[in-house]
């Protein structure tokens, strides 16, 4: 009634749409958002976009692309795997071929990980520096790794900012078409949060929707019992069927005349408690038979070559966990019959429908193209 | 009655509800509250981890890498007779050495006042709570009791290392959770035991005075989980007994008397 001038057109409402993650059955009620980053279905929608951009490097000459889909690749649960062309036995390396310091790890339900990420969890909610405490931060830390991208920030986000249908992509999930690496980490964090495996084979026996065969069931009784091979109390089972944990294990792979605790990555270095010399998170074993090489560093390139491990040639050390218990007879000692059953069962946890979900995988088309 | 005669009236009888000034006040609210604090102790000193510096009733030098355990059911018992069970928020309780959190439990139950002559709780869960599933998140999730052996939830992990016959140091994983009755072992099983047991605190009785919150430790003597009436030897029953009845239920009559109250 008292304005005089022309109407200004009203700016358009920030108003994302909240995305809400369903959870699955037996799976834990509590996620790992930060709550400077809220899941929104544009937020996920740039984030994917980006996942798979290898632009995100900051350059464009199609030699140098490279993005976090050049190594994490869904059919092999975005890990690498053994048989990449390029990463030869799975042993990635950064664009200038400087080789990543440890293997990769699964990709999979790290909305559930409170308790860190990377093999020593050094990217956690305790770590006095914000800027290292959650899933965004491996982002950015990607971008700028020697090992990984090699890039800079602001490369990064001024190739990104100059790509026609970012801009507009970034303002419907964050508000401004102002692109930032903040941004970037943020979206690509919330897509990664959206990857979650919950349909493998032993899901649906869970739910009562299929039967396991007797090697399988046979399998799953070794992998929860003590006197069997008795991995439930690192790698969940029935009652945790995140399959991990997520601690941090010294599982007696070396002894303390080989030099290998002077890893600057391994626990103790986040903690400083000499208990956690040489140990490293305990991997989810979801799709665990797509996702070798095995252990931090890689050592062993099949899941027979773990099993055996486990069985036969454990290794002590004053470091090794306590639940370790059969550390001294090298193992627990399984049959070539066990082995098997305990292999079939571990397949069960193969999920085929998160390892070619669309949804994951990536988009038909970039921002710019038609 | 003329029309402004009605609006005085009415104005009058509004005012004197909206400023009256008589009116008397609530009662305050009166509320006692219980805080559990959970402690360590080996042979009355606090528990010191991760060093090989105990030696048990059996002559075995042992260390202490890690306790997890819960505890349920936990009743204070009026002097006039009646009891009170912490239930009204939660009635299972987790603690974990590695998780201060869990170290002080906030009761969320207002306690009436008086005299309490004893407090006892349940070790574990009993079996008509412990069930499957009900713990989706960590911590208390990864304490699971595996289908195949009982379902439910470990009452507790101690694990830890001792020195062997052989000397060596090799890890024992002292837990106790629901025992199995095989008929062939391991693979055969033909019952559940439920190992759950009642503990009543000794020297437990206090006075809860009106408006107040008062503090309580509870203690674990870990030593006595190895001592009194079994003498429990890590060389006899070796690293790890979730499969062995006949150990936890040693276990079970040693630990009648491992916690203790301090205010």
């Amino acid at each position: 009634m008292i304005s005089c001038g022309e109407d200004k057109p009203e700016p358009e409402p920030f108003q994302p749409t909240p995305y809400q993650i369903e959870v699955p059955y037996g799976f834990p009620t509590i996620f790992n958002i930060p709550e400077d980053n809220p899941m929104t279905v544009e937020g996920i929608e740039l984030g994917r976009y980006l996942f798979y951009d290898g632009r995100m490097s900051g350059r464009t000459h199609p030699d140098s692309l490279m993005s976090c889909a050049t190594c994490h690749i869904q059919a092999n649960s975005f890990e690498c795997g053994i048989n990449h062309p390029e990463y030869i036995g799975g042993f990635t390396h950064g664009i200038t071929g400087k080789p990543t310091p440890h293997v990769m790890l699964p990709m999979i339900n790290l909305v559930w990980n409170s308790y860190g990420y990377l093999w020593n969890g050094f990217v956690s909610k305790d770590n006095p520096n914000p800027n290292y405490r959650n899933i965004e931060a491996l982002v950015w830390m990607g971008i700028v790794a020697e090992h990984e991208m090699n890039s800079d920030t602001n490369l990064a986000k001024e190739t990104i900012q100059n790509i026609p249908g970012y801009p507009e992509l970034f303002k419907k999930a964050f508000g401004s078409e102002t692109v930032t690496v903040k941004n970037m980490s943020k979206a690509i964090a919330q897509f990664i949060r959206t990857l979650i495996s919950a349909n493998s084979k032993f899901d649906k026996y869970m739910r009562g929707e299929v039967q396991l065969t007797q090697s399988e069931l046979s399998g799953f009784v070794l992998f929860t019992t003590e006197e069997g091979a008795d991995c439930f109390h690192c790698h969940g089972g029935f009652g945790n069927p995140m399959f991990t944990t997520n601690l941090f294990y010294n599982n007696g792979k070396d002894s303390l005349f080989t030099g290998q605790f002077e890893d600057l990555r391994d626990r103790y270095h986040v903690t400083g408690d000499p208990m956690d010399l040489g140990a490293y998170k305990a991997t989810t074993l979801r799709n665990i038979e797509l996702t070798g090489p095995y252990m931090h560093d890689g050592r062993f390139a099949t899941l027979d070559d773990v099993i055996n491990f486990y069985s036969h040639d454990l290794v002590w050390s004053p470091y090794v966990n306590p639940l370790m218990h059969h550390i001294n007879n090298q193992g627990v000692q399984l049959t070539p019959q066990e082995k098997a059953d305990l292999k079939a069962f571990i397949q069960t946890l193969r999920d085929d429908e998160f390892l070619t979900n669309p949804d994951f995988g990536p988009p038909d088309k970039f921002p710019d193209e038609e | 009655m003329s029309k402004n005669i009605i609006n005085i009236i009415l104005l009058t009888l509004v005012s004197t509800a909206f400023f009256s000034c008589k009116e008397k006040p609530d009662p305050p609210e009166v509320e006692q509250h219980i805080v559990i604090n959970f402690d360590f102790k080996n042979n009355g000193e606090y528990l010191e981890f991760d060093t090989m510096m105990y030696i048990n009733e059996a002559g075995n030098h042992y260390m202490v890498n890690e306790i997890q355990f819960f505890i349920s059911d936990v009743i204070l018992h009026n002097s006039d007779g009646s009891e009170f069970l912490i239930d009204d928020w939660k009635d299972i309780h987790y603690v974990d050495t590695d998780v201060p959190a869990t170290h002080n439990w906030e009761v969320f139950d207002n306690i009436p006042a008086g005299e309490y002559e004893k407090v006892s709780f349940t070790f574990g869960i009993s079996e008509e709570k412990n069930h499957s599933f009900m713990f989706p998140n960590p911590p208390e999730r990864d304490m699971f009791w595996p289908e195949f052996l009982g379902g439910g939830y470990h009452y507790m992990k101690l694990n830890g290392k001792w020195l062997d016959d052989n000397q060596q140091i090799s890890p024992f994983d002292f837990h106790m959770g629901i025992g199995q009755i095989y008929y062939s072992y391991p693979d055969s099983i033909t019952d559940f035991v439920q190992n759950a047991y009642e503990v009543v605190l000794p020297n437990s009785s206090f006075d809860l005075e009106e408006n107040s919150t008062k503090n309580i430790s509870f203690i674990m003597n870990v030593e006595k989980w190895f001592e009194s009436p079994h003498t429990y030897d890590h060389n006899i029953w070796k690293g790890y007994i979730m499969q062995n009845q006949e150990a936890m239920n040693v276990a079970c009559e040693n630990g009648h008397d491992v916690f203790t109250i301090g205010f």
